[in-house]
């Protein structure tokens, strides 16, 4: 077990320099943070007066170095814009997305499984149709239109709910239901077919041959079973909506996020926020992609076995 | 809203004070930084006026142009390149200390004497005419400038020599009794000014919080708290107005005005923004060198169809690059830029334009309407026999040899042509250095007589030959000035002062009140 979350890790950290690397040379290559930061009418001479107070006159594997050695000293480096250091900025940012993702995935899980399973069980009556229905209807509706629906209802005609914000917990309601919409429609219709296909197995009817009471036969063997396929589905999608799936819901409900911040960032070219900001968007997607398939050996010993 | 209602009817009863209220505004741009210095972004415009004082004021109520004491209570000129002032005594700043000659020297030298680059940038363009600044005694001071200069006052009024506070600067960063530069980006995140509101609040780009500074020296702010929400999305912007989560909100594009005037518990003000949208060409590209092929490409925009179709006939299409808040130097009787699609096409012709494809680049969405400006004018060029394509770059290319086209803004900094034009398309300007425009020493010595003359007839002369040189070999087409509107809910009384530069939120006593509805 432990030499098979070594391999995840190692596997991990090569992917996350590749990441940083094509991170630090392509925000390069598309433009340059004066004209943004400082506005489209100066001198030449005054550009380069300013190249030179930011640093970017430095050739660039110079720059690349020392953007690397950050990672030993911990000195990201100063937003060009905001002029503090990026940690503090990500960090304030981070943690709003974070919760934001932590109630959508919450609200997901806590739908999305009981749902895909009573879909496979009464997958011949009306319930298994509606539940699949429901699901068809979510996994088709972007999530934009999906929160200009609410906000339509329940702010505009209603006025029960804040539109902008993170304030309160009722500022949480609409941008968790937009956020966690089509993740609740994709897992259902997931946790449905997997459990389906276990359904089917001998050893489930083995299981009630052996005399377990369908309840027990469905979470004992059934959900262990289908884990796997619903633990990868989680994962795509939670890696997903940290990467980007949040840039939307962020920008309508004006939540101050990683998000809003990124494509701040690469619009203006402020190169140390959008490095660092990458970077922890990064390791929260490995993090996630490392516990996911530690998870699968938890879930499934024939993984932990086969590949250590 | 209800609370505001509330408060509103207390602040009836409280007549003659300040209210006791708080203003909540959805902004399309929250700044990330507040340093009036180094600053000349719209975004940032917007937040200065506030929390911090110029020495000499303005009544901007009006577009004439008449100067009031700020925190200079008389100044006069004691040599011809002299100017002494007196100074207001009993100002305080935010932070409690009380302001001294000192931190009005420290205030200017710092843009005068700069070596901070964000500063020195800044001063260059606009305030390289002012040598130093000086104490004399605990009340007065003396500014020296280079040359005779006929905009004392105007550049005294500039944002960015708004008054800051030395002490406190010094001791943001490393040495307390030192100035370092890191001082100065300290202060952008830590403001502190003489204004009517302090700066409670700054979270970049997401939220500013203004406090009323009980102890500025001028009349208290009439409200005791505004909080400036960033909401980018336009949509989320307005519901949260009808909502009542915000009071006003900024930047509400002319499509969307019917949305406000609808709801009969709002309302929505606006006016043309003192700034033009432009579209530029390369004097020096191989294609465009001729000039009669630039004057076509200019004569074939009918402007006026742009401001119908885009701006709903809101925007003001110019004659030529002057604007009404230049007071006695506006020049609208001037004709540099017109419609003429058949001159267009005769002048092809004498050029002998052979089709060669011209490219107008734009910014994807910086710009309101930008590109669809882009693409009208490019349809207007192809009436006139002009090969034009549009090419949508987020990247400015106004340095790029190979820029043919494109748009961009020439925005009034301050209101004098100097403020605008000027410093756009001075002699190793901006454009000029970027290498899309030239200029030659008749060119120079008719700037110079625009910008240090102290008749305003031999300046107005002067622009005039300028402008006429613009026309005989044109580098920019000024398009129009932008509508911009501002919507609120109809018991708030706001709109954007005359006198001001564009998009500034001015809330002091005066410039806001509660109608009793």
């Amino acid at each position: 077990m432990i030499a098979y979350a070594v391999r995840v890790i190692a596997k991990a950290l090569v992917t996350f320099l590749a990441i940083v690397t094509l991170v630090f040379f392509f925000t390069r290559i598309t433009g340059n943070p004066i004209d943004y930061v400082i506005g489209q009418g100066i001198t030449q001479e005054d550009r380069a007066l300013l190249m030179t107070y930011f640093g970017l006159d430095q050739p660039l594997w110079l720059q690349y170095l020392r953007f690397l050695r950050a990672f030993v000293d911990g000195e990201f480096g100063l937003s060009f814009v905001e002029r503090r250091p990026v940690t503090e900025i990500v960090a304030d940012r981070l943690w709003p997305s974070l919760q934001l993702l932590g109630s959508g995935l919450a609200l997901t899980l806590l739908l999305s499984i009981p749902l895909g399973i009573v879909a496979a069980i009464e997958r011949k009556s009306w319930i298994g149709n509606a539940v699949m229905s429901f699901a068809f209807i979510g996994y088709a509706i972007p999530n934009f239109v999906l929160a200009t629906f609410l906000i339509l209802i329940f702010a505009y005609w209603l006025n029960w709910l804040p539109v902008v914000g993170n304030g309160t917990a009722l500022h949480f309601i609409m941008p968790t239901i937009t956020l966690s919409g089509v993740m609740i429609a994709a897992l259902t219709r997931f946790t449905r077919n997997a459990m389906l296909d276990v359904l089917g197995q001998d050893y489930m009817r083995t299981a009630r041959a052996k005399g377990l009471s369908e309840r027990q036969g469905l979470f004992k063997h059934g959900l262990r079973n289908a884990s796997i396929t619903i633990l990868s589905v989680i994962g795509l999608q939670v890696a997903g909506l940290a990467a980007s799936g949040n840039v939307v819901v962020e920008a309508i409900f004006a939540w101050p996020g990683i998000g809003d911040l990124l494509v701040r960032s690469a619009i203006q070219r402020d190169y140390p926020v959008l490095q660092f900001g990458v970077i922890a968007v990064s390791v929260a997607v490995l993090t996630v992609n490392a516990l996911v398939d530690i998870a699968y050996a938890y879930a499934d010993p024939r993984i932990r076995l086969a590949r250590a | 809203m209800t609370r505001l209602l509330a408060t509103t009817a207390l602040a009836a009863l409280m007549a003659g004070s300040a209210f006791a209220v708080e203003l909540k505004v959805g902004a399309a741009n929250v700044t990330t930084y507040l340093d009036p210095g180094r600053d000349h972004s719209n975004v940032g415009s917007q937040f200065y006026y506030n929390s911090f004082d110029v020495l000499v004021e303005k009544n901007y109520d009006t577009l004439e142009t008449e100067w009031r004491p700020g925190l200079a209570t008389e100044w006069k000129l004691v040599e011809p390149t002299v100017m002494e002032l007196k100074l207001r005594q009993g100002v305080k700043f935010h932070n409690g200390d009380a302001m001294t000659a000192d931190d009005v020297v420290f205030s200017l030298n710092r843009m005068y004497q700069a070596d901070f680059p964000p500063y020195q940038v800044r001063a260059r363009d606009r305030l390289a005419n002012f040598e130093k600044a000086e104490k004399v005694d605990e009340q007065t001071i003396r500014i020296t400038a280079k040359k005779e200069e006929p905009l004392w006052e105007t550049l005294l009024n500039l944002q960015q020599v708004m008054i800051v506070p030395m002490k406190y600067t010094m001791s943001l960063a490393g040495d307390p009794n030192a100035l370092e530069h890191d001082d100065f980006e300290a202060f952008s995140l830590k403001p502190v000014g003489t204004g009517p509101y302090k700066v409670a609040e700054l979270a970049p780009g997401e939220r500013l919080v203004w406090e009323r500074f009980d102890d500025f020296w001028g009349d208290k702010a009439p409200l005791e708290r505004v909080t400036v929400t960033q909401i980018p999305e336009t949509a989320s912007r307005i519901t949260a107005l009808k909502t009542g989560e915000v009071d006003l909100i900024t930047n509400v594009a002319p499509d969307q005005l019917t949305l406000i005037e609808q709801d009969p518990k709002l309302k929505a003000v606006g006016s043309a923004t003192a700034l033009f949208h432009v579209m530029i060409m390369n004097v020096n590209h191989p294609t465009l060198k001729d000039p009669r092929i630039r004057q076509a490409m200019s004569l074939a925009v009918d402007r006026d169809t742009l401001n119908e179709a885009l701006w709903f006939g809101k925007a003001i299409v110019p004659s030529t690059h002057t604007m009404q808040e230049y007071g006695p130097l506006y020049m609208p009787d001037l004709v540099t830029f017109e419609y003429n699609p058949e001159k267009a096409k005769e002048l092809l012709k004498e050029a002998g334009y052979n089709g060669e494809e011209i490219v107008y680049t734009s910014f994807p969405t910086y710009y309101t309407n930008g590109l669809l400006a882009a693409q009208a004018i490019v349809d207007m060029w192809k009436a006139v026999g002009i090969n034009g394509k549009v090419e949508v770059n987020d990247k400015w290319t106004g340095g790029a040899p190979e820029m043919m086209a494109r748009n961009w803004s020439n925005p009034m900094y301050f209101a004098d042509p100097f403020g605008s034009f000027g410093v756009m398309w001075a002699p190793g300007g901006p454009s000029q250095s970027e290498g899309r425009f030239n200029t030659d020493e008749a060119y120079a010595e008719s700037w110079e007589r625009f910008r240090f003359s102290k008749d305003i007839e031999a300046r107005k002369a002067a622009y005039a030959e300028l402008m006429d040189r613009i026309k005989a070999d044109p580098p920019l087409l000024p398009l129009y000035r932008p509508y911009e509107s501002w919507a609120m809910s109809t018991n708030i009384d706001w709109a954007p002062k005359k006198g001001h530069i564009p998009y500034v939120l001015d809330f002091r006593a005066g410039s806001i009140t509660f109608a009793t509805n």
